[in-house]
């Protein structure tokens, strides 16, 4: 072999392997797991490329949004239904606009989409009083009326945010990868009270009496009162990475050691845990009826009792990041990197269908 | 295996001198500085053994016997490299000596970049993927995410800067324009016109500036950081051996011809 011929070699080889590894250049998103939201007819799952509608009865695809893929969208955001009939998303693709679709039909509801965020959407946002409240990665949380209109400038909280806002009726709670809760009253359109947790929040606080619980890196739960004040109610093994779930005085959340944890806040003891040996769990918790729901990165799918015990167990096969959903008598599934990218399961644990999108 | 032995122990090394730095603004752009300097440092034997080569070559296209041979079996292609092995044997030459090191370099190159590009996870899944790759000793929870900010840049984006309306990439210039003088100083520099080997380098010094320059142009701007600091130490170790070419980098300067000691 001559040197010219290695040269070119090495420079397909530099070439050729930098275009491979570029994957994840730059801050476009290009790989996450699948978004999910549902009502009693269908599910909505954002899958990457698309957006798609399923009949939550027989499995079948109702539409796609978009008809055909655009390399420069993406959806990995749970889409979130309103009261008004739209089903809102924002793309986590290079352009990254905020959209309404038609949930009956999938087409685009605005004459315009929002397109003023700097970056990619990975968060829901939360509707409230006619108003949604958008979270973006850029760190601002974008105020718009419900014909995507900003009806407030937004609000800069620092650091990506990656979940969805929730609210207690006066406040809005925000958390952000900046190791921050933002407490914000949506009348003057300002955070009032940054909390410091310790380790990023990836997921949503869930409300209860007088504030909020909250998750995070620094592998403990929060509560976080709505006046700022705020105190460790519980510490895990491992990061927590899903929201907690409160169900009357029980807090169940789980970390990515496998931990599955249900916490009586009133006495702030531990009632169990229904430990998945290293099997990491991201998703969080699905709780409906007497069930606890638990889906695993190994791509188990478990129902516990409200005493911690297995009550069934299914592979599903592929990675489960994403949180299950009810949706009727159904609970959905949506594993990672698997056969198909849906799954309907009833309390028993019987599969009652998958969804596969159409290559 | 390739995350193992190469991707894992980068991300960490870079992380904790992140972590070390303060992992405050700006400074994870200075601990891709730092590790590129580390890895210069380490691979400076590498680095050596490719300058000392390509002066070998430089020499001998310059070499009168060389330039006989070339001459003498032009037509005899089986021969002239039969000749040329003689050549380099005699003279304790090995004509790989300039290349070898670059492509064993290749692997950290592309480690550095894909290390850059996870520590600076942009998803859930890629954060999941970086946690997954810290060492047990890692200060995760204080360090994640990662302040991605360096002076004007976001280091997870291409960079530009705005300029009377447009989005001037300054940075993919830079890295275009230090790969240029790097490749042009160690150019072999030979009176022989016709010299394949001075063509083939002359090729790269365009092409690889436009090449290196497309990728700061369109992926995240913490790996021209690397190429820029990369390109630099490179010209400053090439220029420690005293054989920089410096009169190449003018418009029609071929620098001074150099000839083989006897």
């Amino acid at each position: 072999m001559n040197t010219k011929r290695l040269i070119l070699i090495s420079m397909l080889a530099l070439l050729g392997s930098l275009v491979l590894s570029a994957c994840s250049g730059g801050r476009t998103v290009s790989n996450n797991w699948h978004g999910l939201a549902a009502d009693a007819e269908r599910a909505y799952l954002s899958n990457g490329s698309f957006v798609y509608a399923i009949d939550v009865k027989t499995g079948n695809q109702i539409w796609q949004y978009p008809a055909a893929a655009d390399s420069k969208l993406l959806f990995y955001a749970a889409p979130v239904l309103t009261a008004d009939g739209q089903l809102l998303i924002g793309s986590a693709g290079t352009n990254h606009p905020f959209i309404s679709l038609d949930p009956a039909t999938g087409k685009e509801k605005w004459a315009e989409s929002f397109t003023k965020s700097k970056a990619a959407w990975l968060a829901s946002p939360l509707v409230f009083d006619n108003t949604s409240y958008a979270p973006n990665t850029d760190g601002f949380l974008y105020i718009l009326d419900m014909n995507g209109k900003e009806s407030a400038a937004p609000i800069e909280l620092g650091g990506a945010l990656w979940s969805a806002p929730t609210t207690d009726g006066k406040s809005l709670y925000v958390t952000s990868l900046d190791h921050h809760v933002h407490i914000i009253d949506p009348a003057n359109s300002a955070a009032n009270k940054s909390i410091d947790l310790g380790g990023a929040a990836p997921s949503s606080p869930v409300i209860a009496d007088g504030g909020a619980y909250v998750g995070s890196f620094a592998s403990t739960v929060e509560f976080i009162a709505s006046d700022g004040g705020h105190k460790v109610v519980a510490k895990a093994e491992n990061w927590i990475w899903g929201s907690p779930v409160l169900d009357g005085a029980t807090l169940y959340y789980a970390d990515l050691k496998g931990n599955i944890v249900s916490f009586d806040v009133a006495s702030g003891k531990q009632n169990w845990n229904a430990a998945q040996k290293d099997d990491a769990v991201v998703a969080s918790l699905l709780v409906a009826g007497d069930q606890i729901y638990v889906a695993t990165e190994s791509g188990n799918f478990i129902a516990l009792d409200r005493e911690g015990k297995i009550v069934w167990e299914k592979t599903v096969g592929g990675s489960l990041y994403t949180a299950p959903v009810v949706s009727g008598d159904s609970i959905l599934v949506a594993p990672y990197q698997a056969e198909f990218a849906l799954a309907a399961y009833d309390k028993d644990g019987k599969q009652a269908w998958t969804f596969t999108p159409a290559k | 295996m390739w995350d193992t032995i190469i991707i894992n122990p980068m991300t960490n090394v870079l992380l904790w001198i992140y972590d070390a730095l303060g992992h405050g603004p700006h400074m994870f752009g200075l601990a891709i500085i730092l590790l590129t300097i580390l890895i210069r440092v380490i691979t400076w034997p590498l680095n050596a053994a490719q300058v000392k080569g390509a002066q070998a070559m430089q020499e001998l296209q310059n070499d009168k016997e060389w330039q006989d041979i070339q001459k003498k079996y032009a037509k005899d292609k089986e021969k002239l490299a039969q000749e040329q092995m003689r050549v380099y044997k005699e003279k304790g030459i090995n004509p790989f000596a300039s290349c070898l090191p670059t492509l064993i370099q290749f692997p950290v190159i592309i480690g550095l970049y894909q290390s850059v590009t996870r520590a600076l996870s942009a998803t859930p899944f890629d954060m999941l993927k970086l946690a997954r790759t810290m060492y047990s000793f890692q200060n995760a929870q204080n360090i994640i995410p990662l302040n991605s900010k360096f002076l004007w840049m976001d280091l997870g984006r291409p960079e530009s800067i705005q300029v009377l309306g447009f989005a001037l990439p300054t940075l993919a210039i830079i890295v275009a324009l230090t790969t240029y003088i790097q490749s042009k100083l160690t150019m072999p520099t030979t009176s022989n016109p016709n010299d394949q080997s001075a063509q083939m380098s002359g090729m790269m010094s365009i092409y690889m500036p436009l090449l290196l320059g497309w990728f700061a142009l369109n992926f995240a701007s913490g790996i021209a950081v690397y190429f820029i600091t990369s390109n630099l130490l490179g010209i400053v170790q090439y220029a420690a051996t005293g054989r920089a070419n410096w009169s190449s980098l003018l418009p029609g300067g071929s620098g001074k011809k150099s000839s083989v000691k006897k």
